[in-house]
């Protein structure tokens, strides 16, 4: 398998203070590969820079090759890169199948002239999307709330209406920052078992959380942030063993640290 | 239901010349026909994509004398008047849009209010273009092959088919996806991008398509007073526009017009107490707030979200 998504030597600074010094990381193509990091290491500024929400101040995203370092989000989302938000963003006043729609309709064939003259190029397009909109409902539990306005949803399904908006384009990659954060324990579960069958499907994912447990159960490698570089990189069952990983993560010895996630439900 | 409804009203203010032979009347109705477009051309800008906008004022201005000078100064037609008047609009809005637009949301509401300031300056002081205080009295009936739209009730006709035409193609604009799409962008702006639309093609669009018809409905008002002077600029206007937004509910095209047609009518309604009828009109203001915080686009959308109950 080939990297889709490659990420060299990344660089970035807020007035003086180093956010990410020099990552690099590959998501190979039908990955679910995670990103842990304790809160500042720079998980969060690494989403912004490859999804073009900030600028980049030295090293290059490649998406299936291409560069796309200091692309804007619209951009970056239309080579193939689709991306959530840590604190969910939906458009609260729309309904839930509206919020689904609008993502996909940059990627569909019909022009602002068809829009605006109901052309049968628009029906198509709006039917297609409407069928896509009904299965991505369905794969995440929401269907019953199509008709719903976003605004009016739990906690954890807006961050399930924001993943299943993310995949209505087909993108090549979604990049997942943080999907279950403030998600009722009891839920993780069974967002757990979406991404598989997602993922056994083909989609590429690259996910970041600081949930250990979650990641470790869900991706097949997992890269490892610390102080804005990278501490390591392997799979699940390697950096469950990397003492220096749980040391950094949870800022106790190791003994203690291994002590406490063999305790973890 | 709704269709039939639209149909009728249509039909009900296309037959107004023929129900009443009151120029009063009919006078109040082109100002309903004008300021029921011109709000909702606001509602584009600000009901749906966001941007809370006075220099619609501006453009309000800039229609009619654009109008006005094409035919008194430069010997044009009224309708070449109004080509100029949305045109000259469309073009002013994206050429002030482009930078402004790409400010935070508080400093575009300045901008626009400095435009909107600037364009009274002008009219009152660019003496040799715009006559300065003394304004351009006399603007001439318009013409149209051998028909003269010289009585109130014919001109009426020119108000009814602006407000038609541009309301029928709001509609559509706004019911489309991109209408969808500029709602969107008013409730979360990086969610867009992340989706990858650029908002600025839709935020320039809406600024633009709503100077030229606020414009052209400047023109058509001005031909209807028969005078332009600087008093066209008055934030009255402004006012008004905006408070038939408000009243409607900001994003809701039908709630809008509702709003339009009722408070173009309801200063009149008042005059039976000279003294209070400012006082009383400001007091419905307050209750009509009161009662429906969101509107008349609001009360309806409750409305139906209460005949629907959708979550089990």
């Amino acid at each position: 398998m080939t990297a889709l998504l490659e990420i060299r030597a990344l660089h970035k600074s807020f007035a003086g203070v180093r956010a990410l010094s020099g990552v690099s990381l590959a998501v190979k193509a039908g990955s679910i590969t995670g990103l842990i990091g304790p809160n500042g290491s720079g998980k969060s500024t690494l989403v912004d820079l490859i999804s073009g929400f900030q600028s980049v101040d030295g090293g290059n995203v490649l998406l299936a090759g291409v560069d796309i370092t200091g692309r804007s989000p619209q951009k970056v989302a239309r080579a193939g890169l689709k991306r959530t938000f840590q604190t969910v963003r939906l458009y609260e006043h729309l309904s839930l199948s509206d919020n689904l729609l609008i993502a996909a309709q940059q990627f569909d064939p019909a022009s602002w002239v068809d829009e605006l003259f109901r052309t049968s190029r628009y029906a198509r397009a709006a039917a297609e999307g409407e069928a896509r909109c009904h299965q991505l409902l369905e794969r995440v539990g929401l269907s019953r709330y199509a008709r719903l306005e976003a605004g009016l949803l739990s906690y954890g399904e807006k961050k399930l209406a924001a993943l299943a908006a993310a995949l209505m384009s087909r993108p090549r990659i979604v990049v997942l920052d943080e999907p279950v954060a403030g998600v009722n324990p009891t839920r993780i579960g069974a967002v757990v078992d979406i991404l598989r069958r997602l993922h056994q499907e083909g989609q590429t994912f690259l996910v970041i959380e600081h949930n250990v447990e979650f990641i470790t159960r869900l991706c097949d490698f997992v890269v490892v942030l610390d102080q804005g570089r990278k501490l390591t990189e392997g799979t699940p069952a390697e950096i469950k063993r990397d003492s220096r990983v749980l040391e950094a993560y949870l800022g106790l010895s190791a003994e203690m640290a291994a002590a406490r996630m063999e305790g973890a439900p | 239901m709704k269709p039939l409804a639209v149909l009728f009203c249509l039909l009900l203010f296309a037959a107004l010349p023929w129900l009443t032979s009151s120029n009063y009347v009919i006078a109040i109705a082109i100002s309903a026909c004008v300021f029921t477009t011109a709000a909702a051309a606001l509602n584009l800008v600000y009901g749906f994509t966001g941007l809370l906008s006075f220099a619609q004022l501006g453009f309000w201005g800039i229609g009619g004398y654009a109008a006005a000078l094409s035919v008194v100064t430069f010997g044009e037609s009224f309708w070449q008047g109004l080509f100029w008047a949305g045109t000259l609009n469309a073009l002013l809005a994206l050429a002030i849009g482009y930078p402004a637009l790409r400010t935070k949301a508080h400093a575009f509401v300045i901008v626009s209010l400095a435009f909107a300031l600037l364009v009274t300056l002008i009219a009152r002081d660019w003496v040799s273009l715009t006559r300065g205080p003394l304004g351009i009295p006399g603007l001439p009936a318009p013409r149209l092959f051998a028909i003269e739209f010289k009585t109130t009730g014919l001109y009426y006709w020119i108000a009814y088919a602006y407000a038609a035409a541009s309301l029928g193609f709001l509609y559509a604009l706004t019911t489309s996806r991109i209408g969808r799409t500029l709602l969107a962008i008013k409730q979360n702006e990086p969610l867009v991008r992340a989706q990858g639309i650029a908002p600025m093609p839709y935020k320039l669009a809406a600024f633009a398509i709503g100077a030229a018809i606020t414009g052209i409905g400047g023109g058509i008002y001005a031909f209807h007073l028969k005078i332009i002077d600087p008093l066209f600029l008055d934030f009255y206007y402004m006012q008004t526009f905006l408070i038939m937004v408000i009243i409607g509910g900001a994003g809701s095209f039908w709630g809008v017009v509702a709003a339009g047609i009722l408070m173009s009518t309801l200063p009149e309604l008042l005059r039976f107490s000279a003294d209070f009828r400012m006082i009383l009109y400001g007091a419905i203001l307050l209750l009509a707030m009161l009662v429906m915080p969101k509107g008349v686009g609001g009360l309806l959308a409750m409305r139906r979200a209460r005949l629907k109950a959708v979550r089990p």
